[in-house]
């Protein structure tokens, strides 16, 4: 199963877990997987059904475009997704 | 710290610190172990600070009663990456309430400082009363504990806060400094001065690169106090690394927490500098005094769009792996690095260029280097100088000060330099003071005394709730672009909630860019101070650390007049922005109701405890 890692501002809201392994073939699904089963990520995650623009996606460790969402995953795959707005 | 607890429950009691008691005026010098509280107490940082100020009755920051508390937090000094922070606590010249009391204040800075006083054997300096001529304190670790002396700084008086550094350096091996610049020692006509802490770069390279603990004016106290430097000398103590915590520090340095950061080519995002492009995506990129036009401008500071002209190199503070300082140096000829020139991140970038209605990245870190020269705070002043511009553009034929208006980058230099060198009180003393002097409050952008940091305002009606400046204390200043939810319920409950944790590092002694998680802090807790708290017992005792930081506003005068947004967010919508206006005043003062309807309570229970 890939794992899906984030960061405070996505445990916060579920919790304290601070990633989640789902059940996907792609990164697309994986994250509707890890929405379908945290609804109160949703607002984070996707923006009219989309990516929200603020994230970023990582596959491995590589920064992964948001055109590229459909990108196959398997087991031992590592998703990140992080906001693109932190700090000061 | 010492700890009794040996991983049994804790009981704060069982933990004792060491503070020091430094009267300035007769030199006398107490040392002793406190025992703990609470668990506030245990954790350290404001936590620990704010139950000593809430002590006090202050009425003026510049009195010999107002304590300037230099502390740390449990995890500083610890193998924790990024367990770096020192906490500077006062009742602030710049925080005051609308019945002219100040407020108490911490500001956070990072680098060894924090760790070599603690390797001294103190965990907290307090510093009483005010010395009879300028000083540098030399905190000392020995055989038979800390010792603490008062140096002459004569020869200190007029330097820059790198000038001090490299000439104390000079003086005290295997030492790291604090140090006040020309603005602390003009504290009467800067309030807005901070507190430069070295780093290992700095006193390696000799290139000017400090640290700062800049939010509230804790660098006037200090000036206030005539104590110009503090010193802190002591072998490095680092313990053996448990494999626990080097988990920790790979999922801090590796994991997604710190990738806004790290560089790209090291799996991040580049750091806070990066938040222009998706800001901009939204037209939040604040210009001319938090006015954005929606005309592309900010793009001209995007990070790929400065790169190609000079040479970006990645630093970091001691021993820290994210590597988050962006430092912009002259690119020679043949591509090599050069001069350096300044720390480009997202606020003095923005607060001193973008905002200022300038473009320019070279002028961008003139100014950033000049401001940090002079130790002062650049969101205080970079947005007190936006004020002076917005208000010559709105008075062309009755102009202050040196008559700047938007993108005039000399006038702009001008007011810098005269901030902080006494020249102009107007400017030093922060945009709440001067706006109400001028008669015009309305696109004053501040908070209770404190300069809205690079966010805007008409995005962020959790502005008025953070209590130790406007996005460092409150997780709410991005939440528009993150989730574009406008809705009251959503806003009442992000601050009441999520919002105000966004302060637990500034107890701990961790840096907020590392992301720890809370069970990655737990963790640490356990192990490297044997401390056994759930995530639940942490969490509430920063709750409770927030509640007593609103209950010590309350105490000074604080009401909900002060707990407000600059008149135009409501009455004058910017239609520039990527949202439709939504903080009109209606929703704010029910988003008030719904706020201290919640918070009332727990700070009442303070108040009683």
């Amino acid at each position: 199963m890939p794992r899906i890692r984030f960061t405070n501002l996505f445990a916060e809201r579920i919790g304290g877990v601070s990633s989640v392994d789902v059940h996907a073939a792609t990164v697309d699904s994986a994250l509707r997987a890890l929405t379908d089963r945290h609804p109160s990520l949703m607002p984070l995650v996707w923006k009219d059904g989309a990516l929200n623009p603020v994230m970023v996606l990582f596959l491995n460790d590589r920064q992964l475009p948001a055109e590229e969402i459909g990108a196959p995953v398997g087991p031992g795959d590592e998703i990140d997704i992080v906001s693109a707005l932190e700090g000061g | 710290m010492r700890t009794s607890l040996n991983g049994s429950r804790s009981e704060p009691g069982a933990v004792a610190y060491a503070r020091a008691t430094v009267d300035l005026a007769s030199r006398d010098v107490r040392i002793e172990d406190v025992p703990c509280r609470n668990l506030e107490d245990v954790l350290g940082g404001f936590g620990r600070s704010f139950q000593i100020l809430a002590e006090r009755t202050i009425t003026h920051a510049f009195t010999p009663e107002n304590p300037l508390i230099v502390n740390t937090g449990v995890l500083t000094a610890s193998n924790v990456t990024t367990g770096l922070r020192t906490y500077f606590s006062a009742y602030s010249p710049l925080k005051v309430s609308n019945k002219g009391l100040p407020a108490a204040m911490w500001s956070a800075g990072s680098c060894k400082f924090g760790p070599k006083l603690k390797w001294t054997g103190l965990d907290e300096v307090i510093l009483e009363g005010r010395a009879d001529a300028p000083v540098y304190l030399v905190i000392r670790h020995s055989e038979q504990g800390p010792q603490i002396s008062f140096e002459p700084a004569d020869d200190l008086l007029g330097l820059t806060c790198h000038e001090k550094i490299m000439w104390l350096k000079n003086r005290y091996a295997d030492a790291h400094f604090a140090a006040i610049g020309p603005a602390g020692e003009h504290y009467e006509d800067c309030y807005m001065a901070s507190v430069a802490l070295s780093t290992e770069n700095q006193l390696r390279s000799g290139d000017d690169k400090c640290r700062w603990a800049g939010r509230g004016g804790m660098g006037a106290i200090m000036g206030y106090k005539r104590v110009l430097a503090i010193v802190a000398q002591a072998p490095d103590k680092i313990a053996k690394l448990k494999p626990e915590i080097r988990d920790i520090n790979k999922a801090v340095t590796s994991g997604p927490g710190s990738r806004k950061f790290r560089e790209k080519d090291k799996g991040g995002l580049g750091g806070t500098w990066s938040n222009y492009e998706p800001l901009e995506k939204f037209h939040f990129v604040p210009q001319n005094n938090f006015r954005p036009a929606g005309d592309g401008k900010p793009e001209l500071m995007f990070r790929d769009n400065v790169q190609p002209d000079f040479f970006v190199k990645a630093e970091s503070c001691f021993r820290c792996g994210i590597n988050c300082h962006k430092n912009v140096y002259e690119k020679n000829a043949d591509g090599t690095r050069g001069a350096f020139l300044a720390k480009f991140d997202y606020e003095p970038v923005n607060l001193l260029s973008t905002n200022l209605g300038m473009h320019d990245p070279r002028k961008a870190a003139a100014l950033i280097a000049l401001v940090d020269r002079l130790g002062m705070d650049n969101i205080s002043l970079g947005t007190t100088i936006s004020y002076v511009m917005d208000y010559n553009e709105r008075h062309p034929d009755a102009p202050i000060l040196n008559g700047a208006t938007f993108g005039d980058f000399d006038k702009a230099r001008e007011l810098v330099e005269g901030a902080g060198t006494g020249r102009f009180p107007e400017v030093g003393r922060g945009v709440k003071r001067l706006s109400e002097s001028l008669g015009e409050t309305g696109y004053a952008m501040h908070c209770k005394g404190l300069e809205f940091p690079a966010y805007q305002p008409d995005t962020n009606p959790g502005y008025p709730w953070a209590i130790a400046g406007g996005h460092m204390s409150m997780a709410t200043y991005m939440a528009v672009a993150l989730e574009g939810n406008t809705s009251l319920d959503y806003w009442a409950t992000l601050i009441t909630t999520r919002g105000l944790l966004f302060v637990r590092d500034d107890l701990l002694g961790l840096c907020k860019f590392a992301g720890v998680t809370h069970d990655h802090v737990v963790e640490a807790l356990m192990q490297e101070a044997g401390i056994e708290v759930t995530s639940a017992e942490l969490l509430a005792a920063v709750r409770r650390a927030f509640m007593r930081a609103l209950w010590l506003e309350r105490k000074q005068g604080y009401d909900r007049s002060d707990y407000t947004l600059p008149s135009e967010v409501f009455d004058r919508p910017n239609p520039n922005l990527g949202v439709p206006p939504f903080v009109t005043r209606e929703f704010f003062s029910q988003l008030s109701d719904r706020v201290w309807a919640v918070f009332d309570p727990e700070i009442e229970e303070i108040a009683r405890a």
